[in-house]
């Protein structure tokens, strides 16, 4: 049980070593044995998550493990779990056996390499989420980069190369700054590379706090991507397999996103706090412009790539927001971000199977030939433009809500302004969806499309249902998050506390606003009830 | 608010039945064959109609149903207060409890009517219609019976999806497709200003829940100061004209007010029962629900009410005016529909909210009828909608004819038909209204009003006559054929309701010089609240009713009828012809209906469009993409290649360096450069 969780980080690592064993030729073999890795990863994953004890008194990091690593140079084997991590633990586990699956047909050459590649990532994601020390967080973080930039690189479409580089070197640079800031931070007083022994001591002064939290924050950024920082994620999503869209969208761009969560805002607070409304601002940026990209793209995985630079950037501005209901809303759209527009990837990928080709305009009218896909396409269409009845309109209503009731000055404009992405979602997701699915045939290729094949089903399904599922009954993953949540915010409430005092009258900044009429607060039923 | 509440966890079943039915029917629907899927859809209905029956028995004896109140999400903060808590929670009073009549009877009518109508189809197609049909019902239920603002606003956006995935049905039809999604995109502008008013009502009270709002509010007045949050510092009435105002966005959008109207007339794109029954008869009607449910906070933000019941009377007055150039028999009556919605916002905006709800029953009714008519029309025309190739239907379509007369005098408002009723209640509560903001409002909406109501009377008149009266005058019309009981008996249902709601708008006399109409005293205890608000505590309306408006409206419906009979059957047969070739531009700016849809696609959608198009090509592409993602490397390797020019391998060039630095440097640490 106590070693469950490096158990699950590592076997698709070990999965992906047995796979050398294994002749080259036989394609079958390759697939089969991944498969089942990753679907015995996700197995073992689920004793995680009902392992997990999501209570307030409950430890912060359970399934915690520390061994020494390089004792030497105070480098640490520290891995462990919270909620949040736990949240996107799962997701990873969930998405993988899924891709693995997706890519049966899609992929016939070098199955074995493309195979191992994928296991290889998986560990390196899980690690990310698991890590507990700092430069373990970064070994993972970067071992990310290699089979990613592998899957473009070698799997990819014709631009491939041109994407895969960009892809590798944005984000290098950018982490190669946070891995300064790393250093740094265990250098100074208090400094540690644990992360919690860093987090609880650390005294950094007011402007090298500042440095240390751009420098993570600017690797995290790109991951994400946040605006102006986005302009690697078009290329990479074009170009990558099916596979690696469905990865990239689905699990690494999260990293950014928790990347804040676990690193940058607990770390340094203050800066955080002082950096708060640049952030907030380029999140709303982003929410609208991504959106508006979309509007003119021609290419299926371009708009859908760009609409992952708004829904990212709802996840930051719930981030920013500091409050409860925005913080838990983010790492909720985390979430669903991962399933929606990972199938949204993966049903592009079907199409892209049966007509090679991405061109929206290159569609139209398939809807009759095949309604399955259609029918999938039009609910996971829903999800991203946050449907109620679908976990998108969750996460997009606590994070707008959380925004709203923010103790950020110009909160509403900033909800108000990121609002308007769910008009712009509509424009663009179901102007596609009119386009490749409505009207005529005009195209005679789309004449004779076979509909959804028994496995694609098992591969889509799974996601429609969680995407119903976490729409309706959102409140056991809405749970898990709590604790990490209230702790985040705590701390920020301590920070500030502590700023008040030394600067007297500074407004409170952090929390969830108490309602403007001081009568409703007395009104019956609101302390804590149900409604 | 007045009347008791019992729990009813089965109230849910009102909404799981028809939600059910759309499962069944949309996963295995297409392999059960035809009856069968009408059997499902139509046996969903029929137990939720009766069950509805049985909700409202009990609220007819004066007691309220609500059910539930489990959690569907809910985020505490450290400190344990959750000001986002979303239930589950059901409640049906007077006010909801008659819109789930109208729901689930018009709703049932129309699913019969539809097992006739669209025979046509294949399999798949008629499975397709009764899974969005049922799941239409099962949203409609959850606007009309949620109990927070936030389910409403569940409902409220599945009833899009409906109606969008209805108007673009037949979707092989790119335009038709077309129409479905900017029904969609319209509507979603809309629920952005829902948004904006339901999160800053959060703000507010902390709660977005009917019940707990209307507590909240109790004893407030406008001018109470806020203390906490994004508005404090604000009043009560100034925060809440921005919600409201932000609420009444949405309601816009659903239900078809200026500006964002466009949308309607172009759902007629979907099947005719589809018009029926979301477009005319219940869905576009949300609006007027939410400012009849929220009337509590509409009270206290007299400038939204001005604004809800100005815009309700432009709205009346230019569908009306656009109503008059369509010849297409659902272009006509969908005008018509949001010339009566805008009726509705009247009663509503002006503060008597019983006529704007009991307009939105009669009209379910009439306007249902009519459509349904249309339907059978068509039916009968071979899918032809144009009114100038008919004529001579009535007797070759007696049922649909009657019916359809029926409901066009119901619309018109001709005594003693029930549309005179509920349309003259607002006008003439209109009149006598006092908005606290804006004085004026209510006699500017009762001339605006009357007009528009002798529009309608002209035009519905003029449908009519070209329809079913003189000769046939195309050989299609002149071999029209009835249509089926299947939807020849609906017909005949909604017009006799058409003539017996009548009774709703009665007159009622008492002791003491109490007056009002039935429905308005049934729907007191809802709108008590509001109408404290408006007229202080325990106060009516001023009760001094004159008698001239109604006989105003009488008079105007009946010279407008006549009209247009004599213009489209009588002596006056060629002036309708002589007027448009003697205003040629403005009867076809009318036809064009206003070109409001160019308006909107060259400042709107263009501009938008063109827009991120720039965007991509100057910000994404140049500057990002061009001058830091690929400058930077490109600074780099022009850094590369200047120095490269001293890494060329020529020792005599190395030498060289060598010994002009090497004189440099001595220069500078022996030389003058050292002083």
């Amino acid at each position: 049980m106590n070693n469950l969780l490096s158990i699950v980080v590592f076997l698709p690592l070990f999965g992906a070593l047995g796979l050398t064993f294994f002749p080259a030729a036989e394609l079958k073999q390759h697939r089969v044995v991944a498969l089942l890795v990753s679907l015995v990863t996700f197995g073992l994953s689920l004793g995680l998550w009902f392992g997990f004890d999501a209570s307030p008194a409950a430890s912060e990091f359970q399934f915690e493990i520390t061994a020494p690593w390089v004792p030497s140079l105070g480098i640490g084997y520290h891995v462990g779990l919270d909620g949040v991590a736990l949240l996107l633990t799962l997701l990873t586990t969930m998405l993988t056996p899924l891709v693995v699956l997706s890519t049966f047909k899609a992929v016939q050459e070098r199955v074995k390499e493309f195979m191992i590649a994928l296991l290889v990532l998986e560990t390196a994601m899980l690690g990310s989420f698991a890590a507990l020390d700092l430069v373990l967080f970064y070994v993972f973080w970067e071992a990310m980069l290699i089979p990613m930039y592998l899957l473009i690189g070698i799997w990819g479409s014709e631009n491939r190369l041109y994407a895969t580089v960009k892809f590798f070197i944005y984000t290098f640079v950018a982490s190669v700054l946070m891995l300064v800031a790393i250093l740094y931070v265990r250098a100074h007083d208090g400094g540690s590379f644990d992360y919690l022994a860093a987090r609880n001591a650390l005294q950094a002064s007011g402007s090298a706090q500042r440095w240390l939290f751009l420098a993570f924050a600017l690797a995290f950024a790109v991951k994400v991507p946040m605006f102006p920082l986005h302009t690697w994620l078009p290329d990479a999503h074009t170009e990558a397999p099916t596979a690696g869209s469905v990865i990239l969208a689905g699990v690494l761009l999260k990293m950014g996103t928790f990347g804040f969560f676990r690193y940058a805002l607990p770390l340094f607070p203050e800066a955080a706090l002082h950096f708060r409304p640049v952030i907030a601002g380029l999140a709303v940026v982003g929410i609208v412009y991504g959106a508006l990209m979309c509007i003119v793209q021609s290419d299926m995985k371009r708009l859908v790539a760009y609409s992952s630079v708004s829904h990212l950037g709802f996840v930051m501005l719930g981030l920013m927001a500091l409050t409860a209901e925005g913080l838990t809303g983010g790492v909720y759209q985390m979430l669903n971000h991962g399933v929606s527009t990972g199938a949204l990837f993966l049903l592009v990928g079907m199409l892209y199977e049966r007509r090679h080709t991405r061109l929206i305009a290159e569609y139209g009218g398939i809807a009759k030939q095949v309604p399955w896909i259609a029918t999938a396409f039009v609910v996971v269409t829903l999800s991203s433009i946050g449907l109620p009845g679908t976990n998108g309109f969750v996460g997009e209503f606590l994070i707008l809500s959380g925004t709203w009731l923010a103790r950020l000055r110009h909160a509403p404009w900033y909800a108000a302004v990121g609002a308007t992405g769910v008009i712009l979602g509509a424009v663009y997701m179901l102007w596609m969806v009119e386009k490749v699915f409505f009207g005529r045939i005009v195209n005679a290729e789309n004449r004779h499309l076979p509909d959804l094949s028994v496995r694609e089903a098992v591969v889509i399904v799974p996601l429609i249902v969680l995407i119903v599922v976490m729409g309706l009954v959102p409140q056991p993953f809405l749970d898990p998050a709590r604790p990490a949540v209230d702790r985040l915010l705590t701390r920020f409430q301590a920070v500030e506390q502590q700023l008040q005092n030394e600067q007297p009258g500074r407004p409170p900044s952090v929390g969830t606003e108490s309602p403007g009429l001081a009568a409703a607060l007395a009104a019956p039923g609101l302390e804590g009830t149900v409604r | 608010m007045d009347n008791p509440t019992v729990a009813q966890s089965g109230l849910w079943l009102l909404i799981l039945l028809p939600l059910a039915g759309a499962l069944v029917n949309g996963l295995v629907g297409r392999k059960l064959g035809k009856a069968n899927v009408a059997l499902i859809a139509i046996g969903a209905m029929i137990a939720a109609f009766l069950s509805a029956l049985v909700v409202y028995a009990q609220v007819l004896a004066g007691r309220n149903v609500a059910a539930g109140g489990d959690t569907w999400f809910r985020v505490l903060g450290p400190d344990g207060r959750a000001m986002v808590s979303v239930a589950w929670g059901l409640w049906v009073d007077r006010l909801s409890g008659t819109l789930l009549l109208v729901v689930t009877g018009v709703g049932l009518l129309i699913h019969i009517y539809s097992t006739s109508y669209m025979s046509h189809e294949d399999d798949a197609g008629y499975a397709r219609f009764f899974t969005y049909l049922n799941l239409f019902v099962a949203a409609m239920l959850t606007l009309v019976l949620g109990d927070s603002l936030v389910l409403t606003f569940v409902g409220w956006e599945g009833v899009g999806l409906c109606s969008y995935l209805l108007i673009g049905f037949w979707y092989t039809d790119e335009q038709k497709a077309y129409c479905g999604r900017k029904a969609f995109v319209t509507n979603r502008i809309g629920d952005f200003g829902f948004l904006i008013g339901l999160f800053t009502i959060l703000s507010i009270f902390g709660t977005a829940s009917y019940a707990q709002l209307a507590a909240a509010v109790k004893g407030q007045g406008i001018h109470t100061v806020l203390t906490a949050g994004a508005f404090s510092g604000w009043t009560l009435g100034g925060a809440l004209t921005l919600a409201t105002l932000g609420l009444f966005v949405g309601c816009a959008g659903k239900s078809a007010q200026l500006p964002l109207y466009v949308w309607l007339p172009d759902a007629m794109a979907g099947p005719t029962p589809v018009s029926a029954l979301i477009h005319a008869a219940t869905m576009v009607t949300a609006g007027v629900y939410l400012v009849a449910r929220t009337s509590f906070l509409f009270a206290l933000a007299p400038a939204t009410m001005a604004t809800v019941c100005l815009v309700g009377a432009l709205t009346a007055v230019f569908a009306a005016a656009i109503a008059f150039f369509q010849n297409d028999i659902k272009k006509v009556l969908a005008y018509s529909t949001v010339s009566q919605l805008g009726f509705m916002f009247i009663g509503v905006g002006a503060g008597v909210f019983f006529a704007g709800v009991m307009h939105l029953v009669t009209h379910a009714f009439f306007k249902a009828c009519l459509f349904l008519g249309a339907g059978s029309v068509m039916h009968g025309m071979h899918e032809d909608t144009d009114i100038r190739n008919m004529g001579g239907l009535k007797d070759k379509m007696p049922h649909t004819r009657m019916t359809f007369l029926i409901a066009t005098m119901a619309i018109t408002g001709i005594v003693p038909l029930s549309g005179f009723f509920s349309k003259d209640a607002i006008l003439a509560g209109a009149l006598m209204s006092e908005n606290a903001a804006f004085p004026a409002v209510g006699k500017i909406a009762y001339v605006l009003g009357t007009l528009a109501a002798a529009g309608t009377a002209f035009y519905m008149m003029r449908c009519y006559f070209l329809t079913f009266s003189g000769k046939p005058r195309t050989a299609v019309a002149a071999h029209a054929h009835e249509s089926s009981p299947a939807m020849t008996v609906p017909l005949w249902i909604l017009a006799i309701l058409s003539v017996v709601a009548l009774f709703l708008g009665l007159p009622r006399f008492e002791l003491f010089g109490h007056w009002g109409e039935i429905f308005g005293d049934f729907m007191h205890p809802v709108f008590a609240q509001a109408l404290g608000i408006l007229h202080g505590e325990g106060g009516e309306a001023a009760e001094h009713v004159a008698l001239w408006p109604f006989a105003v409206a009488w008079g105007v419906a009946l010279a407008m009828g006549g009209l247009a009979y004599a213009m489209y059957v009588g002596n006056l047969k060629e002036v309708p012809g002589k007027l448009a070739r003697a205003f040629p531009a403005v009867y076809q700016f009318g036809v064009d209906k206003f070109r409001v849809d160019e308006l909107y696609d060259l400042f709107v959608v263009k501009f938008v469009k063109n827009g991120a198009w720039v965007l991509w090509k100057v910000v994404d592409r140049i500057v990002i993409e061009g001058i830091f993602v690929n400058g930077i490397p490109w600074v780099v390797a022009q850094l590369g290649r200047f120095f490269r020019l001293g890494q060329n391998g020529d020792l005599q060039r190395y030498a060289a360096v060598i010994a002009v630095a090497a004189a440099v440097v001595l220069w500078v640490v022996l030389g003058t450069g050292a002083r």
